[in-house]
């Protein structure tokens, strides 16, 4: 078995580690460290009672991880409090999304070892210029970006540009939406407001199905794909966590109402193939009758199973590139109406042209 | 022509690439024997390469990086070797979370060590230079690793790293050392890497016990002045100088507060390098015996 099968392997089956063989962990251990999985793999293999067999080569950076990911769990409770605290006046609750969202209500399953680059919140779009005012006054700035980058982020999507604590250095990504409203696909924000729980320590997250579903759009309707088996990961173990038939019907509704079956269905579908999830067959059928197989499937299948698959460069070959190449095409048609993607990839490529010609480090001022 | 090699620097392995001669010759030169071609169980995977586009003809550039991640900016190219050395301690200092690790030099004597914790600019490099190669073993420049819950430093054996006024001095006093070609103009100033002797080399899997701190200070104009430090000073400054310390949490804050009640700790101003060597064998080395 090659690094990248014994991922897929590994996490459908944690107690297979105990039989890898010692050499193969040298490509493994790079193949996580690239996804942002050690820390995760490490959390399996200790539920799965195998961590103590592994060869200490492994053990070491399994290790390593597991100590930087549990700093980040206690840095994001207080993080999170803080955000908390700092808003209350302005009576805004805010709604942790993805990863904080994964540590805070789901620590025990999907949130152990899940490490991420920033804290992500969802805040009323009426409040985003007050909430912006009120972090900027206690210390949280927004970095330097392009006139350009600027505008973007404002006028078109759900988001505004990352602020950043001066000096804990804590990103805050400050949502509106959870899809860029100019791909004309944001759906009425109420339907996942009607989802949310209030986690043991007081936060506000969105439900098993709606976080789910929000993982889902996130991975799919999407442009890029760097930690792409990652994300299919968080998915496996999401799903992993769905108990009652009640939280399905719940997940397929949601997608219905909000215009996201099709995602949906194919984030089902790759958990299916790549890592085997088990799904309820009356959902999967129901999903399959609503969504169907498009006569496009073959196409997207063979773009998915590469972008989805756990990547690195030195194992790449030219049909995973094309693959990318597909999915990044395909995501910006998705997200941009025509007239604005061209304007945008203008801007984007003549900048790439010059990086082309001049290299990367041309724009990169020299460190003195 | 590009090189593609493993570095034996235990307790870690490093397989480094590069395709700019600067870096070969140095690594070649530098590391001697610890260069080898193939390792079997590399912990990290290093590149310096030449940066792409016009940059490769028009003030050449060198970036670095750890697999697939590019943490600097990139660098000119001639600073290149630098950038590798330094990629390589970032290495270690972002991701090694089993040892408590202070920003230090670690020298020995008898497998008695002593750290020498400090800013840059406080002459450490100098002092580490000239006592390694007055009869003291290296264990570090510029990492000390420390054991958790114990008093155990283990060495981690790199090259000296100079600077500025200091290269001038160590070339006048070791001019038979193994030196890499200077990187000018860095962000630290003209930059060399010195090749500790081959005694520190080859004992580079031999733990010490830790017997002091001291904090070193040059003064040009004091040939040797000695503060004690009380526990609250010394733990401050080793908080202070520690790399991991926030991240590793209680682990580190135990194994700092238990060597800090352990062992003495000094604050040194000083132009007399001979001094200090005295004081640190009589106060330090001999006290044990």
């Amino acid at each position: 078995m090659q690094g990248a099968s014994w991922l897929i392997a590994l996490i459908k089956e944690p107690q297979l580690a105990a039989t890898v063989p010692k050499q193969d962990w040298v490509l493994i251990i790079r193949l996580l460290r690239k996804q942002q999985l050690l820390a995760r793999y490490s959390h399996l293999f200790r539920q799965a009672a195998v961590f103590d067999a592994l060869p200490a080569y492994a053990r070491h950076h399994l290790q390593n991880a597991e100590i930087l990911a549990r700093k980040q769990c206690n840095q994001v409770a207080f993080e999170a409090s803080e955000l908390v605290t700092l808003l209350a006046p302005l009576k805004v609750t805010p709604l942790f999304l993805k990863g904080a969202a994964y540590s805070l209500a789901l620590g025990a399953s999907i949130g152990q070892g899940r490490t991420y680059s920033d804290i992500d919140i969802l805040v009323p779009k009426e409040a985003i210029t007050s909430v912006e005012q009120r972090l900027a006054l206690h210390g949280y700035f927004g970095e330097p970006m392009t006139p350009y980058d600027q505008h973007y982020y404002r006028q078109w999507t759900h988001e505004i540009p990352p602020v950043r604590h001066h000096s804990r250095g804590t990103i805050i990504d400050i949502h509106h939406n959870l899809v860029p409203p100019v791909s004309g696909r944001a759906p009425d924000i109420s339907h996942f407001l009607t989802h949310l729980v209030t986690t043991e320590q007081g936060y506000q997250v969105l439900t098993l199905p709606a976080m789910t579903l929000h993982s889902i759009i996130h991975l799919l309707f999407n442009e890029e794909f760097k930690n792409g088996f990652r994300d299919l990961t968080d998915l496996h173990l999401l799903f992993l966590q769905f108990k009652q038939p009640a939280q399905w019907d719940a997940l397929f509704e949601l997608a219905t109402a909000t215009g996201f079956c099709t995602e949906l269905f194919l984030a089902c579908r790759y958990c299916r193939s790549i890592l085997a999830t088990a799904f309820p067959d009356d959902f999967y059928q129901r999903l399959e009758r609503q969504h169907g197989v498009t006569k496009n499937q073959a196409i997207l299948d063979f773009a998915f199973k590469r972008v989805l698959a756990p990547r690195h460069p030195v194992t790449d070959n030219w049909q995973d590139k094309l693959a990318d190449t597909l999915c990044w095409l395909r995501g910006h048609w998705l997200k941009m109406p025509v007239s604005i993607l061209l304007w945008h990839l203008i801007v984007k490529s003549s900048r790439g042209a010059m990086v082309a010609v001049l290299g990367k480090s041309y724009f990169e001022p020299e460190r003195r | 022509m590009p090189s593609h090699q493993s570095l034996l620097l235990p307790p870690f392995t490093f397989e480094v690439r590069t395709d700019i001669p600067l870096v070969v010759d140095n690594l070649k030169r530098l590391y001697g024997s610890r260069l080898v071609d193939m390792a079997s169980y590399p912990d990290y995977f290093v590149s310096v390469q030449k940066a792409e586009g016009i940059r490769r003809f028009y003030r050449p550039q060198a970036r670095f990086f750890a697999d697939q991640q590019e943490p600097f900016q990139p660098l000119q190219q001639q600073q290149a070797y630098a950038m590798l050395e330094w990629g390589m301690n970032w290495c270690v200092a972002t991701h090694e979370m089993q040892y408590v690790i202070i920003h230090a030099a670690v020298l020995a004597k008898d497998n008695k060590a002593i750290l020498f914790p400090a800013p840059p600019g406080s002459g450490k490099s100098t002092l580490t230079t000239w006592l390694a190669f007055h009869g003291w073993r290296l264990l570090s420049d510029e990492m000390a690793l420390i054991q958790p819950h114990s008093r155990t430093v283990i060495p981690f054996v790199r090259p000296i790293c100079l600077k500025n006024n200091s290269i001038t001095l160590a070339k006048q006093w070791f001019p038979d050392a193994i030196y890499s070609t200077v990187a000018s103009d860095t962000h630290k100033g003209d930059v060399i890497h010195l090749s500790p002797p081959e005694s520190s080399w080859q004992q580079n899997k031999e733990p010490a016990e830790i017997v002091g701190v001291v904090f070193p200070n040059y003064r040009s104009d004091t040939e040797l002045d000695i503060y004690k430090l009380d526990k609250t000073q010394s733990f401050m400054q080793l908080a202070q100088n520690a790399f991991n310390y926030g991240v590793i949490g209680n682990d580190g804050f135990v194994t700092l507060c238990q060597l800090i009640d352990r062992v003495a700790g000094f604050e040194i101003f000083y132009n007399d390098l001979a001094l200090v060597a005295e004081f640190l064998q009589q106060e330090l080395i001999d006290a044990g015996r």
